[in-house]
């Protein structure tokens, strides 16, 4: 025995030692590896959990390569800012004019542009790209190909576009989100869409250089069109498979650009060093969404007085730990679209600041009175009681949903929530099988039209037991459709303005959805490695790091600081 | 030798009833399951991996449920798992064959060491009845049978990852600073990060061992043949090692296979807690993305390792012990 | 438990059941770790019938201010939710204690069918159960319950009872068929099959009261281990995450990092209950292995006196 307890111990002290040896010191950055000529300098080590290993990819066009591909190796012509309602920095385009009736789209493309093989771009490469996602509908996965007619090289360096119907918007979808490929590498591929684009070959400030499944190094490119770009001579990208790891490593300092959800934040990540940081810009509105053919439900007033039953701050506080700010009935998110909100249409409402007394009222004036058993009811006999369902998985809007259940017991409505699994819940949504839902919409834009208009837009909706991926509420007004409709045919700010206005007084007076709290990106970094980070006093660009193609905006500023 | 074949006999059943669970399972499930998640990524996935996974799930078949059947077990035999739906577009396959060695270790080391120490302690404690560690032993591992092991898990990260700092105790390396390759920095660094599981892992299973050991060697050591090598002036040592332990360890194997499964729930859990990249853990992680082929392939390695791990154990049994042979 | 005696005039070495449950009575207290276990389980049988007593908040209302420490008004601290610790552990045993005994109640229940009708069955109908629990016994159970209960989600604590019955039986039906098969050959059973007695008669009246005590044995494992995976698997998210129990409890812990994040008591302390619930079994089961043979053995041939 006792010569087993001697093995034991030496045993155990070698892999303590071992442990010691290969614990490692939080990253340094001055590991001076100089790109080309830039003088590019330092590691900058990405924290994304992505939650699989990487399949070495980077085929822009495929929904699961875009975030580790463009940005970083591709680029678009314009960048538009969603944070700054569409400030725009030309990329590969250097101006763009729409033609008469909007209808006509001319871009200048950049000259003294290279790939990374060293050839040079042009305006083919550019409408190359774009009929390739037209000749491959699978490509195109922002659908402008639903707006265009045709795109057409018309000079050396000029592309025109034509377009079927009149979508000013849609400008962010073709200038922002769309990629440009080389036309010499992709016109030899047999299927572009299977293309699993190992070696990409783009315009961007980065190389792949390598990629295992664990982890993906990049390069600066030497031949970069922005000269003294980019600053970073090596990014990492670590695959993690689960938040804890991916949480953990920003933590202790060995990664320095977070987009990770991390609760309780002060104490796991901001406690263990003065350079860390966070910001969390908000952008899309997370709502009550009532189902409008419900025949108690689709009562206004019904649907105002739980607008006012709610106390949004304190969801914001409770369910989401303060992360979330509290959402405006007006749909408009702040402050990132502070500009867009009509503050004076909204003082018509109140604000909808949080008031029982004014909900029960609005009850008592929809012929309600409260029942025996606190639940509200009218004098058909029908109680306020519905079913809310919810996605199980998102802990946080399960605990939001919580607080949200409570406020509106106090004044006569029962939620019981119904929590299901990812696909459940937006197959019964999207079906309209619901009595009510909570949910964040995907689609953010350089000003709130985008997000209004999937909860507005009637063009999108279905009949309840067909799929809507939009305006799952159904709500369906004619005159709501104009407003929209005219929205896309503008350039003009003030109307696009005045437009909006009118979208929040629908809003207000409708009350379609009922925003609760506003979904914002997550976003960590830490100061004391590098500088020219995007915050909130100067929102240059979306900072998450799987935003494209912000990232790029991002990866260009940022400076290793010397130490 | 019939008695070996009778083993794989049964062992051969219990993998076809748990191929055809998991053929039923979703199709027995109201409003299968597997159809919203086909929906959701049906346009993203190839006609074939389509395919592939209708029969796997039932879903879009026009096929009666024998011919569905059929058209399974062909794919589970020649080991088309699908597609990934949390890692597409990775296969099952894949995912499965990049976690199982993490799993493997971290299981084949803690049970090596739960037996050494285990049967150890086990046979001390027998020899020395009515000492401190008899009597201290029974109660403690009993209690500790009952502790749910994830909870195990829980108190060694508050204490010696959060606490003390001395240990790394989230992941199986450190993804940013290593690549798996066979380098001594790599090595050092996945021990590191096994040593708080696999500690996990042994507290929890260890009890077992040593009270199995320890009854099997009480009965042993009343045995009229230790008696009589006792009376013979037999030293001290000789006796509790070479006539009981031998004879006592074998009941004990057949122990160690009707405790496997407590095991692998037993790593499951730890892996959850430390974010171990194992099978157990990509098993949990399925089941939260609802990816159900992978899912499905998981349940099927984890029952077909245990059923191998029990056949050895059986094959070792009756291959050391006589009794077992003729018996049969 | 009151089955009614037949007198028969010798006693063929067969021990009637209340004699056995009397004799039980006895045995907890003169054993140390019976009376523990049975004080502990008591303690938490009464806790969960009357959490109100005990604690007087709501527990699942988030009603205070989140991440409080330890106080007089909050004994454990509040959740990063806040909600009263102390209350939810309180409340959350009622939820533990029904799961712990329905599934353990059901699943003795079908053990004892499937094992006794084995053995007192014969021929296909043993071998074919046999081999049902057999290889019911061989697949590992979590991570069989883990796929159940992922494709049955949103079931909650009902869901969760029915799929741990559905799976965890066949431990104890293999024990309880072993022992019916020794019991087989008994006297007192020949002697009712002399009499002519129906088969059904024998199993229900004679049998199954003699192995009362392993039928407690195994009520007792069987509920330990529902306690230990209906917890796990709340734990891992696939109960329902708006009840209040400890595996709840311990989900929305890990969630919250709790660990990381100066909160530890919200993981630790449900687990520190689990652990002594499942103590509290498995004491209780070990002493009933240590008394329960000599104690419940059948009798040796002597006439004795019955009491009534």
């Amino acid at each position: 025995m006792r010569r087993l307890t001697r093995y034991g111990v030496i045993i155990t002290a070698g892999l303590l030692a071992t442990a010691a040896c290969s614990s490692s010191s939080p990253s340094s950055t001055s590991t001076s590896t100089s790109g080309g000529t830039t003088g590019a300098s330092g590691t900058l080590v990405i924290d994304n959990e992505n939650g699989a290993l990487w399949t070495c990819g980077f085929n822009p066009f495929n929904g699961s390569d875009t975030l580790v591909s463009v940005g970083f190796v591709y680029e678009p012509l314009v960048y538009v800012n969603p944070l700054q309602s569409g400030a725009t920095t030309p990329m590969l385009a250097t101006s763009w004019s729409w033609g008469a009736g909007n209808k006509s789209l001319v871009f200048n493309i950049r000259q003294g542009v290279k790939f990374t093989d060293g050839t040079p771009l042009t305006a083919a490469d550019v409408a190359y790209t774009f009929n390739l996602i037209k000749k491959y509908p699978a490509l195109d996965l922002t659908g402008v190909w639903s707006v265009l007619s045709s795109v057409t090289q018309t000079g050396p360096f000029q592309v025109t576009m034509n377009f079927s119907t009149e979508a000013v918007p849609w400008f962010y979808y073709i200038a922002d989100q769309t990629p440009i490929v080389p036309m010499h590498i992709w016109s030899t591929i047999a299927n572009p869409v299977a293309y699993p684009d190992s070696h990409p070959v783009g315009t961007g400030p980065y190389m792949v250089s390598p990629c295992t499944p664990a982890n993906i190094t990049y390069k600066a490119n030497p031949h970069f069109w922005q000269p003294g770009e980019p600053h970073i001579a090596t990014l990492k990208y670590p695959a993690f498979l689960s938040n804890n790891t991916a949480n953990d490593d920003l933590a202790n300092g060995q990664a320095q650009w977070g987009a990770q959800y991390i609760p309780g934040i002060q104490q796991f990540y901001l406690s263990k060093s003065p350079n860390f940081h966070y910001w969390f810009p908000p952008v899309l509105n997370v709502s009550l969404v009532p189902n409008l053919t419900n025949p108690l439900l689709s009562n206004v007033k019904v649907r105002q007085a739980m607008a006012y039953a709610i106390n949004r701050p304190q969801v914001s506080s409770i369910g989401e730990s303060g992360y979330e700010p509290a959402a405006n009935q007006a749909g408009i998110v702040t402050p990132t679209y502070s500009s867009w909100l009509d503050s004076s249409l909204m003082g018509q409402y109140a604000n909808y600041t949080f008031d029982p007394a004014k909900a029960k009222q609005l009850l008592a004036q929809a012929g309600y009175h409260l029942g025996s058993n606190g639940i509200m009811v009218n004098s058909a006999g029908k109680q306020l009681a519905f079913t809310v369902i919810n996605i199980g998985d998102y802990s946080d809007w399960v605990a939001s949903m919580q607080v949200i259940v409570q406020d509106l017991k106090a004044v006569g409505i029962q939620l019981t929530p119904d929590n299901l699994t990812n696909t459940a819940f937006e197959a019964d949504l999207y079906r309209g099988e619901y009595q009510i839902a909570y949910y964040e919409q995907a689609t953010i834009g350089p000003s709130p039209y985008y997000e209004l208009t999937d909860w507005l837009d009637s063009a999108d909706t279905a009949p309840i037991g067909k799929l809507a991926a939009t305006n799952m509420e159904r709500y369906i007004n004619p005159a709501t459709d104009a407003l929209i409709n005219s929205y896309g045919a503008t350039t003009s700010v003030a109307t696009q303005h005045s437009i909006i206005d009118q979208l929040e007084g629908v809003m207000l007076s409708a009350v379609p959805i009922i925003p609760i709290t506003e979904g914002v990106d997550w976003y960590q970094y830490d100061t004391g490695s590098f500088s020219g980070w995007p915050t909130q006093g100067d929102p240059y660009a979306q900072p998450p790091v799987w935003a494209y193609p912000d990232n790029e905006q991002v990866l260009l500023r940022l400076k290793p600081i010397a130490h | 030798m019939r008695f070996v074949l009778r083993r794989l006999g049964f062992f051969a059943l219990t993998l076809w009833a748990a191929l055809t669970l998991n053929f039923l399972l979703p199709r027995l499930m109201p409003g299968n399951p597997a159809l919203a998640m086909l929906a959701k990524f049906h346009g993203e996935l190839t006609p074939q991996s389509l395919k592939a996974l209708e029969i796997l799930f039932g879903v879009q078949t026009h096929a009666s449920l024998a011919s569905q059947y059929v058209s399974y077990l062909h794919q589970m035999v020649t080991f088309n798992f699908g597609i990934s739906l949390t890692q597409y577009p990775a296969t099952v396959s894949s995912v499965v064959g990049s976690a199982i060695w993490w799993t493997l270790g971290l299981v084949g080391l803690t049970t090596v060491l739960a037996f050494v120490l285990g049967t150890g302690l086990g046979i001390v404690a027998a020899w020395r009845r009515g000492g401190w560690l008899d009597s201290l032993l029974p109660p403690v591992f009993v209690i500790a049978s009952a502790v749910p092991y994830f909870w195990v898990a829980m108190v060694l990260v508050l204490v010696f990852g959060i606490s003390l700092h001395w240990l790394p105790y989230v992941g199986g390396f450190n993804v940013i600073t290593d690549t798996p390759a066979f380098s001594p920095g790599f090595i050092g660094d996945v021990l590191s990060h096994a040593i708080l599981p696999a500690f996990s892992l042994l507290i929890t299973t260890i009890g077992t061992w040593i009270l199995t050991m320890r009854n099997t060697m009480i009965t042993t050591l009343a045995e009229d043949y230790v008696r009589m090598a006792r009376a013979k002036g037999l030293p001290g040592r000789r006796i509790m090692l070479d006539y009981a332990a031998r004879n006592a360890i074998l009941p004990n194997l057949t122990g160690f296979a009707m405790s496997l499964g407590f095991v692998v729930s037993g790593a499951i859990l730890i892996e959850y807690v430390f974010n171990y990249p194992g099978v157990g853990f990509q098993l949990l992680q399925a089941v939260e993305g609802e990816d159900y082929p992978l899912m499905q392939a998981l349940f099927l390695l984890i029952t077909l390792a245990v059923l191998v791990a029990i056949l050895i154990a059986d094959v070792a049994t009756a291959l050391l012990d006589p009794r077992t042979r003729a018996a049969r | 438990m009151s089955v009614p005696l037949s007198v028969a005039p010798l006693d063929t070495g067969r021990v009637p059941a209340t004699h056995a449950l009397a004799r039980m009575g006895r045995a907890i207290r003169s054993n140390r770790k019976a009376t523990a276990g049975t004080v502990l389980i008591v303690f938490f049988i009464l806790v969960a019938l009357f959490p109100g007593v005990i604690a007087r908040d709501n527990p699942s209302l988030d009603a205070y201010k989140p991440k409080l420490g330890l106080s007089a008004a909050h004994l454990l601290g509040t959740t990063a939710y806040g909600q009263d610790m102390f209350a939810q552990l309180v409340w959350g045993t009622r939820n533990v204690m029904i799961i712990a005994f329905t599934v353990g109640l059901a699943t003795t229940a079908i053990a004892v069918l499937i094992g006794v009708a084995a053995a007192y069955l014969g021929g296909l109908w043993d071998a074919s159960l046999n081999v049902l629990t057999d290889v019911l016994l061989v697949i590992p159970l979590f991570p069989l319950l883990i796929v159940i209960a992922a494709y049955a989600r949103n079931g909650g604590t009902l869901v969760l009872i029915l799929v741990i019955t559905a799976t965890s039986w066949s431990y104890t039906a293999r024990q309880l068929r072993s022992q019916a098969l020794t019991l087989r050959s008994r006297d007192f059973l020949e002697a009712a099959r002399v009499r002519g007695e129906r088969k059904l008669y024998v199993i229900v009246m004679e049998v199954i009261p003699t192995m009362t005590s392993l039928i407690v044995a195994s009520f007792l494992t069987n509920a330990l281990y529902a306690v230990l995976f209906a917890s796990s698997l709340q734990f891992i998210g696939l109960g329902d995450p708006n009840t209040v129990s400890w595996g709840t409890m311990l989900y929305w812990a890990q969630n919250n990092a709790a660990l990381q994040t100066g909160q530890p008591l919200w993981a630790i302390a449900p687990g520190a209950c689990i652990a002594a619930l499942g103590a509290a079994f498995a004491l209780l089961n070990y002493a009933f292995d240590e008394i329960g043979n000599p104690a419940l053995r059948p009798v040796r041939r002597s006439k004795r006196v019955r009491s009534a």
